[in-house]
């Protein structure tokens, strides 16, 4: 099957609705994280967060809270997980004393229908800080490997600049989606330590597609040396289309599938790989790309 | 051509039978649990025993599952440095040195520092001419009066360093004395230490008592009942706070309360005794915290402390409360002196406790303790907790004595446990606790099984539609290329869990992506024109460097994963190491053998679709 034999599309010369969707869709990010804040989870905020299971049916997330609220002494935060209950409490305690709460509390409300702790993170602050300092030293430093090594390989500034801006552009939109989407969905979206493992993987795809359309763009502007660098990106972008598209499809049939069979401890890294593969696979033609061409233009203008 | 297909094809043969031979101890590990389960009880055991020697061997080199897969307890504990810098210092400290401690252990809370490093300078910038030896030099033998100051910095760093091994054996102890199957006890960075639990997860409120228990066990002596009383009626009429209410109607007088923030919440015994007061257990943390003011320690003499007692007592009216008592601020004796301990039974209550017999010279002191005291209490003190304060009936010359007040006989097996494996050097604080259960864990494997194999198919599935031949012969080096990982998981040791699994399903997607590289390239050298031969040859030629580029800036982001994640993330990014490795030996070596064997004499019809 050939789905791009030879394809003649105007991406390059389209760029500029590129970087006006991209643009909107950063600043749409930007915004609701500043209005709404990150989300972080409990690794890095710290806590206690307890899956509770039932035998039968779990209860309503709503009777759960309003049942536990009085004895923790504080509201916890419930949600589902899966069929099972997710319970994360501040309350002013010891570990062990909350657990006891929430199972003597879920006994006598629900005799019927015996539950039992299946996973309990306990995190604490000053921990919760150490993972988060090193989350974002992960990130940058990612950032500022890639941007060397693309440097070396391609001896061009303005290539590890578009790819550098294409990771940023897939990671800053992703963070940007889980906290919009973060009310609305029915898994969690919380940001914890398996999403830092998404955002870097994702940069790792995200940079996957774009070093192959530099690629690419290095060997045809030996090939077609009179050809206006527009075009001549122009014509590497569409030579790889059809990989790119291949590549796009069978890393989105696995991390669909781990998103809707893999469990729900692995929702949300899943569902940050959907993200990212999709944004990565744009970002790779109308950032990374379009940014080389803007780039060198401004050059050659100077 | 021919002589570079032979040096692949070696090459080839040899990463298997390696994998092979890595992955033969799983799969036999595998059979053999299978065999055992098919076993009864009975025979299962002397199974296990006969043939123990082969099952470990199996077992230590098979594939192991992470605790998110196999369920079990995660702890990272902390040494409490400032704590381990105190004692270091011991009768030398003063108030000078309390504040520096104090404002270096709130600094290295709320910022990034390391305490030691903090103290020191902290103490160079209050007082830049003192020298730090003057606290240290007397328990220390590399030490004198004129050491440096970083001299006593490199001191106290070892001493750490020292403090977390010998934590690290004890809780090894412990932990062996609990009983735990494969249990893991590492070191990490300066002041942590990593615990893995395999199968705990019903245990966790005993494992943390384990784990955090430094056992100071302390035998003191208690004032007399008058003194405690004066001091308890010295602090209430310190305490006591006069307001005046406005009368309600203007002829009124007005009317004079007095109020007592103290006796609010701890409960008046009313007449001389060795307790101090009652307090029912969720007031205990407020009058802590009223005790602990200024003013109120002046009025306690010196050489008294209040302690809570470790379980409630009945105060009439069908309540129960704690006592807190008062004891001498002098230890008389420490469980350093303990030679052996083992849970027992009150003849008299038939309540479990732990009874203790002491070495010659805690025989010795217990004795003189014991004929000084008759008819008077003494305080058994464990982490700050008066445990039992029995009243001593003769003198006790044997060395033995006994701990009550506990809650259970679990509790008594716990603290004889704690109590044999000798004292923790400072405090161990639990900073991150994670437990998965074994049913979670089960799911957790099937699921992700699952979403391999469906990835698998569905994958293959795509290729063979999109690429034909090419897909087909991709989709080999798919399979062995999953096989290869796990090859590599096992010859590394590597623990396989459930983001790592995660890492696998991923690699499934994205592992093709030098054969799509490829066989892109191959239909466009054909496009131009090209023979099949001579298309594949530069197709392969040609995608080589977008392939090297492509995998290696995602290998170096995995790398930076690996050495940030912690834990069950670390385990993705081995298996996306892993797997570009592989991805990248299947890929170009296998598929190009297999390409080339089916195109050469023309075989086969060989289609890219």
């Amino acid at each position: 099957m050939r789905l791009f034999e030879d394809p003649k599309f105007e991406f390059i010369h389209n760029r500029k609705i590129g970087y006006m969707i991209s643009g909107a869709l950063i600043i749409l990010s930007i915004g609701a994280i500043l209005v709404k804040g990150l989300q972080f989870g409990i690794d890095f905020r710290g806590g206690v967060e307890i899956v509770v299971a039932f035998e039968g049916t779990s209860p309503t997330v709503e009777s759960v809270r309003s049942d536990l609220s009085e004895p923790l002494g504080s509201i916890p935060e419930v949600k589902t997980f899966g069929a099972d209950v997710i319970i994360r409490s501040d309350a002013d305690m010891e570990t062990d004393e909350i657990q006891r709460t929430i199972l003597a509390t879920m006994a006598q409300v629900h005799p019927e229908n015996p539950a039992s702790i299946i996973k309990a993170d306990i995190v604490g602050p000053r921990f919760a800080e150490d993972l988060r300092n090193a989350a974002l030293q992960a990130v940058l430093f990612a950032l500022g490997i890639i941007f060397v090594y693309i440097l070396i390989r391609f001896k061009k500034w303005y290539y590890s600049a578009g790819a550098v801006a294409a990771l940023a552009h897939d990671v800053i939109i992703t963070l940007g989606l889980f906290t919009l989407l973060y009310d609305i969905v029915p898994f969690s979206l919380d940001i914890d330590q398996a999403i830092i493992a998404a955002f870097l993987t994702i940069v790792g795809y995200s940079l996957n597609d774009t070093v192959v359309v530099y690629d690419r763009i290095r060997e045809n502007s030996l090939i077609f040396k009179t050809e206006a660098y527009d075009n001549m990106v122009n014509r590497s972008v569409n030579n790889t289309l059809s990989r790119t598209f291949v590549t796009s499809v069978t890393t989105l049939i696995a991390v669909g599938i781990l998103f809707f069979f893999g469990g729900e401890v692995l929702k949300g890294l899943s569902f940050a790989l959907i993200l990212g593969v999709i944004l990565g696979t744009y970002s790779s033609i109308f950032v990374a790309s379009s940014l080389v061409v803007d780039l060198q233009l401004k050059k050659a203008n100077n | 051509m021919q002589k570079t297909s032979s040096t692949k094809i070696f090459f080839i043969i040899g990463f298997l039978l390696l994998t092979g031979y890595y992955l033969q101890f799983s799969v036999r590990h595998w059979l053999e649990e299978r065999h055992i389960e098919t076993l009864s009880d009975q025979e299962r055991i002397e199974y296990r025993v006969q043939n123990e020697e082969r099952l470990t061997h199996l077992r230590t080199n098979s594939l192991s599952f992470g605790l998110d897969l196999q369920g079990g307890m995660y702890v990272t504990l902390e040494l409490a440095t400032h704590q381990l810098i105190s004692e270091l210092a011991r009768d030398q400290r003063d108030d000078f040195f309390d504040e520096v401690l104090e404002a270096a252990f709130e600094r290295s809370r709320t910022t990034n520092v390391d305490i030691v490093s903090e103290f020191v300078s902290e103490f160079e910038r209050r007082d830049a001419g003192a020298r730090l030896s003057r606290y240290f030099h007397m328990g220390s033998d590399e030490l004198t009066r004129a050491s440096t100051n970083d001299e006593v910095q490199a001191y106290l760093n070892n001493q750490r360093s020292a403090a977390v091994d010998r934590a690290v054996e004890i809780i090894r102890n412990r932990i062996d004395r609990f009983g735990v199957t494969e249990p893991s006890i590492v070191k990490q960075g300066e002041n942590r230490i990593v615990v893995e639990l395999p199968g705990v997860e019903d245990d966790q409120e005993r494992v943390r008592g384990l784990l955090r228990g430094t056992a100071r066990l302390e035998f003191r002596t208690m004032p007399q009942a008058s003194e405690v009383r004066n001091t308890f009626e010295r602090v209430v009429n310190l305490l006591n706070e006069t307001e005046t209410i406005e009368p309600e109607d203007e002829d009124g007088e007005p009317e004079t309360r007095t109020r007592n923030p103290l006796t609010e919440v701890l409960i008046d015994i009313g007449g001389p005794d060795i307790r101090f007061g009652y307090a029912t257990t969720q007031d205990t943390a407020r009058v802590n915290e009223i005790l602990r003011r200024e003013e109120v320690q002046r009025a306690i003499p010196a050489n008294m402390e209040l302690l809570w007692g470790s379980r409630t007592e009945p105060i009439g009216g069908g309540t129960m409360a704690h006592p807190l008592l008062a004891v001498r601020a002098n230890v008389e004796l420490t469980g350093e002196v303990i030679t052996d301990a083992r849970p027992a039974f009150d003849p008299q209550t038939n309540r479990p406790e732990v009874s203790m017999t002491m070495n010659r010279e805690g025989a010795r002191r217990w004795s003189m303790i014991t004929a000084a005291n008759i008819e008077r209490p003494v305080a058994i003190i464990l982490d700050g907790i008066v445990y039992s304060y029995p009243t001593v009936r003769t003198q006790i010359s044997d060395g033995r004595s006994s701990i009550s007040g506990l809650g259970g006989l679990a509790e008594a097996e716990d603290l004889v446990n704690i109590l044999l494996s000798g004292a923790l050097p400072a405090p161990l604080e639990i900073i991150e606790e994670r437990t998965v259960g074994a049913t979670l864990g089960e799911a957790s494997i099937r699921a992700g099984f699952n979403s391999a194999m469906a990835a698998l198919l569905f994958v293959c599935i795509f290729m063979i539609f999109y690429y034909r031949t090419g897909g087909g012969i991709a989709n080999i080096a798919l399979l062995l290329n999953i096989v290869f990982i796990l090859g590599i998981l096992s010859a590394f040791k590597a623990t396989l869990t459930l983001p790592g699994i995660a890492g696998i399903v991923l690699t499934i997607g994205m592992a093709v992506d030098a054969n799509v590289l490829i066989f892109d390239r191959i239909r466009e050298e054909q496009r131009a024109g090209k023979s099949l031969i001579a298309s594949i040859e530069s197709g392969y030629s040609n995608a080589m460097s977008a392939i090297l580029d492509a995998n290696i800036t995602t290998f170096l982001t995995a790398v930076i994963l690996f050495s940030f994640g912690m834990g069950p993330i670390k385990g993705f990014a081995v298996t996306l190491m892993a797997g570009i490795v592989a991805s990248l030996f299947s890929a170009i070596i296998i598929t190009r053998v297999v390409v080339d064997w089916m195109t050469i004499g023309k075989k086969f019809n060989v289609s890219f679709g």
